[in-house]
Parts: C-alpha cells; structure tokens; sequence
C-alpha cells in the first residue's frame, strides 16, 4: 500500500486500475469524479437523494468498466463519467431498478467520494448580499432561482427584453459572490 | 491544477437554470465532468442558489413584490398577513407568530409613470429606506411590498408612513400616494428597540 503524494492524471489511473487491483487509484477515481457526478445529477434530477444514488450507480458502472480494461483511451475518463451519467438519468427516470441489484453487489460505503458536497454559506451575510442588491436585480434572482420562472416569463414582468434578464442575472451573481467573499 | 478556460460564475448559474442553448449546455457539461476547479465553482454557484431560496423564503427581505407571486405563497401553505390602506388613509395593524409573510398593499395608478420609487418613513415622516425603481406592470393599480417578516414580529408598536414616489421629466420627485401603518404589538416584547 502507498499514499497518493502527488496529483495523478486521469488516464494514469485509469491504467493503473486496469493493471490489476489498486484501491488507492480507484479511490482517487471516486473522490475526483464523485462530486461531479452528484452536481450532474442534482443539475439533471433536481433531487438531492436521487444524485446521490446517481453517483453511486455511475461510480460503479464506471469502476467495473475501469477494471476490466474497457475504457480504450485512458485520456477519456471524463467522457466516459458524462457518458454512462447521461444513460444512467435515462435508465432511472425509465425506472430501472439496476441499482438495487449493484448497491446489494457492491455496497454503499465502497462508493462514498471523500470531498466535500455544496458548501454552507453565511445565511445573515446572504441575506444583507440580496438586501443590498437593486430592487431589479432582487427581483430577477428572486424570480430565477426561487420562483423557478423561465427568462422568457421575467422579462415579459419587467417589461425588458430577455437579455437584458440575462445581464441583470449575471451582474446580479457576481456582485452576491463578491459580497460573499468568493473569487470571480 | 489550476483551469486554463474557467467557466464564469453567471455562466454556470445559466447552467443551472438550464438557460443554455443546448450546444453550449453540452460543451459546458463536458468541461465540467473534466475540471475540478470548474466543478468546485459550480458547486459554490448552487450553494449560492439555495441560499437565495432560503432567504426568499425566509420573507425577511424588504421588497416589493408581484400578486402573481404572493399568490404562488399562499397556495405553498405560507400564511400571509395582508394590509391596504386607502391612498392618504391609515389601517391599524399588527403580525402574530403564526405568520409567515407581512404584506402592504399601496393602490395607485402608476400608468403614466416613468419611475416610481417606494420610501418608508417613520410617524414624524423621517425616511429611513428606500426601495427605487420599483419593477411594475403596465396599468399597474397597486404597489406589494414586503415587511421583513422577523423584523415586524420584534417590533414595538409604532406608526410607519410608506410613500410612493414620482420622477418627473426633470428628475424631480412627486408624491404619488401616502399610506399610513399604524402597528400594534401583539407579541410580547419590549416596548422599544
């Protein structure tokens, strides 16, 4: 057994899980790709549970693939993670029960990436950030993301045209992350 | 290591909204499934996102607000408090703590404005905030505006004189309406902030 002590490319280890057993690689595998996965999936799924599950059924499918040498180009391991995402949504929104069977082979725990999920973020120091926006900005954020209103229907509120909602969204996100404290 | 093409913030909040045409969503989410850093943006813009939910729907957030949006509330199970004093009337009024929501309703004919500002003024019609450029429909007849929910809950009874604010063409402001809460505390507290 050894450390990873330093930051090995995708194709490295997507050669190294194909040479035989190595869990530190496959680990590293899960810890990198994981959290892209819950986002794809929360993204696609609108569901915290089910992204989960989503990572954990792509983690699996995409292991095995890795272990029997079946990714013919190392270098295409994030294809390949989109890939079998995309099928998997497919497979789950048909209903399929695939997951069932694999978690009962494989076990959860063997598939729980080690990073972070969505950070927290100061709830007071938010709420001065949105307070502290133009009242048609406040309202293009507050319509877009909790409201769930398309541009279209925003802008037809505003009476503006739809990329000017788009603008006012975009200045609108930049200055919250730089009330926030985040980098551009 | 460190992105050559860092997908911009806005971008990835588009992405989210899913707002991208569907070339750029796909070049987007190919970059994303490859990139760490990208990903770990991503990953703020969604926290930021959901704090946005939470404080929207916290309704501590002073602001105006649309019918259309107010009734969306109510049908989520949020109970709203409604208040509508008449243009130059008062309406006594209070807040318990099963509300969810503390709403003013300000009639007025805005058609002919250009700019209508909302100001919030103490009983001795001292402004103490400010909300311009309130976002209307055409052939508006009414100003919603939202009391921070938790803020009125603490407060102590006291009078507050809202008015709505005209620009004329030289930029001049103009009283369009003024409406007066008179508010009693029904939640026990001090008496004073």
């Amino acid at each position: 057994m050894y450390e990873m002590s330093f930051d090995p490319s995708d194709a490295d280890l997507v050669l190294r899980i194909a040479q035989g057993h190595d869990p530190e690689a496959e680990s590293e595998v899960c810890r990198r790709m994981g959290p892209r996965i819950r986002l794809y999936g929360l993204r696609h799924l609108r569901d915290h549970a089910a992204a989960e599950d989503l990572m954990q059924q792509v983690l699996i499918v995409v292991l095995q693939a890795l272990r029997t040498g079946s990714l013919r180009e190392p270098d295409k391991l994030a294809s390949f993670v989109l890939g079998t995402s995309r099928m998997t949504i497919l497979e789950i929104r048909r209903g399929s029960q695939r997951r069932e069977k694999l978690l009962e082979q494989w076990g959860p725990e063997a598939l729980a990436p080690s990073s972070t999920w969505v950070p927290r973020l100061d709830h007071d120091r938010l709420h001065g950030c949105v307070q502290g926006l133009k009242e048609r900005e406040r309202w293009v954020i507050v319509m877009s993301f909790y409201d769930e209103k398309t541009s279209i229907d925003v802008a037809q509120f505003l009476g503006v045209s739809e990329a000017n909602v788009r603008v006012i969204r975009h200045r609108a996100i930049h200055l919250l992350r730089r009330c926030m404290g985040e980098s551009e | 290591m460190s992105c050559a093409h860092p997908i911009d913030a806005a971008i990835l909040a588009d992405y989210w909204l899913a707002a991208l045409p569907s070339s750029e969503e796909e070049s987007v989410e190919q970059h994303l499934v490859a990139c760490g850093q990208c990903s770990a943006r991503l990953a703020e813009v969604v926290a930021l996102v959901e704090g946005i939910r939470t404080v929207a729907r916290d309704a501590n957030l002073l602001m105006t607000l649309s019918d259309e949006f107010l009734k969306r509330s109510a049908q989520s199970g949020l109970r709203i408090r409604q208040y509508a004093p008449s243009v130059g009337g008062s309406v006594e009024c209070t807040v318990s703590v099963e509300d969810d929501m503390l709403i003013g309703r300000l009639a007025a004919d805005l058609s002919s404005e250009k700019q209508v500002d909302l100001a919030l003024c103490n009983q001795d019609g001292v402004e103490y905030a400010r909300i311009a450029d309130v976002p209307f429909l055409p052939q508006p007849t009414e100003v919603l505006f939202q009391q921070p929910i938790e803020f009125a809950k603490g407060a102590p009874s006291q009078t507050m004189i809202a008015r709505l604010l005209g620009h004329d063409e030289s930029g001049a402001e103009r009283l369009i309406g003024e409406y007066t809460f008179i508010h009693t505390r029904t939640i026990p507290g001090p008496a004073a902030f």
